[in-house]
């Protein structure tokens, strides 16, 4: 009797000790993870920086907006209209809503192999994406203002694809070839990247050659379309590490 | 009475201690394990009150329905059903019910003492 009720007993703990860790690895298993902290020295340092960086460039700013204020304050009725529109001149041209002049680099899209005889010509059309790259690259490479021939890129022109045609701020590019005017303050070294660029390789693979010159006194024209700010926010937050 | 609930401590925190997580897509099947596990042990439990208490049935009831639930959730999957909210609901319903006998069992046995 007490052997079968020490067998009982010890069936029981057994069911149990197993229910016990049956609910404790379901309890592990749906429980999330806390959020660490995982960045490490490097990462917090670079960030630290870029902080450091927006904390300078927003004191720049309230300097430059603290002595416009001064203007307007100081000075009489004529006088800060002056100044008003020197700010709005200036903003413009920020913008790129005004012509612009100075030297860079002109840019030329060819078709490839042009003289070539023996191969079928043909009519390669510059698509997009490869404006979309090579003006991204243009940009990391320094480069200020870019004008595709009479279209002005500002920093919201659409590049887009309508019924076979590539269009750059609503307005259909005409054929190849097309020259790009790109302003920078150092027209030397962004020719020396347009040269070894990875866009050459890819205007390359669509038949299409990038040359580029140096220029002295390019003129970009002004962007004509309306700027539409409408539904446009600040991003607060900005991601850590790279 | 305490030694069951002494070995579910122990089984917890033995759990708890080693750390080990099962995948999200087998969740469902330790869950209802988890569930069927619970059942078993309430059931047993409200069993050894009535007197009618059986080693065999307790055991063989622990393993059975354990793998007749997990084998309705993997049929489930297959499925595309739902179906391990059947068992769900069967050993949720089960569990009310054993726990509520056991506590009128209780109740009874108080009662009985208090009159005597």
């Amino acid at each position: 009797m007490i052997l079968l009720k020490f067998k009982r007993k010890a069936l029981i703990s057994f069911v149990c000790v197993l229910t016990g860790f049956m609910i404790a690895i379901q309890f592990q298993s749906t429980q999330k993870p806390d959020i660490r902290e995982t960045r490490d020295v490097w990462e917090i340092r670079k960030q630290l920086q870029t902080e450091q960086k927006k904390q300078l460039l927003l004191y720049n700013q309230i300097t430059e907006s603290e002595r416009i204020l001064e203007e307007y304050s100081e000075k009489s009725e004529q006088e800060q209209l002056n100044t008003l529109k020197e700010s709005t001149e200036v903003l413009k041209e920020k913008a790129g809503l005004t012509e612009k002049k100075g030297k860079g680099l002109l840019i030329t899209i060819e078709p490839l192999f042009e003289n070539e005889s023996e191969r079928v010509e043909s009519y390669p059309s510059i698509t997009p994406d490869l404006l979309n790259r090579l003006i991204n690259e243009l940009n990391t490479y320094g480069a200020e203002d870019i004008a595709i021939e009479n279209e002005r890129i500002i920093n919201l022109t659409p590049i887009r694809y309508v019924n076979g045609k590539t269009y750059v701020n609503n307005h259909a590019l005409p054929g190849i070839p097309l020259k790009l005017k790109v302003l920078s303050p150092n027209p030397k070294r962004l020719l020396d990247y347009v040269q070894v660029s990875e866009s050459k390789d890819y205007f390359a693979i669509e038949d299409l050659s990038l040359s580029a010159e140096i220029k002295n006194g390019l003129v970009l024209p002004g962007y004509e379309g309306v700027v539409d700010l409408e539904g446009i926010k600040v991003k607060e937050q900005a991601e850590a590490g790279e | 009475m305490w030694l069951p609930a002494l070995c579910l401590i122990v089984g917890l925190s033995l759990g708890l201690m080693t750390d080990i997580t099962v995948p999200d897509q087998y969740s469902n099947y330790l869950s209802i394990a988890v569930l069927a596990a619970l059942d078993t042990i309430f059931g047993g439990i409200r069993a050894h009150l009535e007197g009618l208490f059986n080693e065999k049935v307790f055991l063989t009831g622990f393993f059975f329905n354990i793998i007749l639930a997990a084998l309705l959730a993997f049929l489930g999957v297959q499925l595309g059903v739902d179906l391990y909210l059947a068992a769900v609901f069967a050993f949720g319903v089960r569990l009310f019910q054993n726990i509520a006998i056991i506590r009128r069992v209780l109740i009874d046995k108080k009662q009985k003492n208090v009159e005597m």
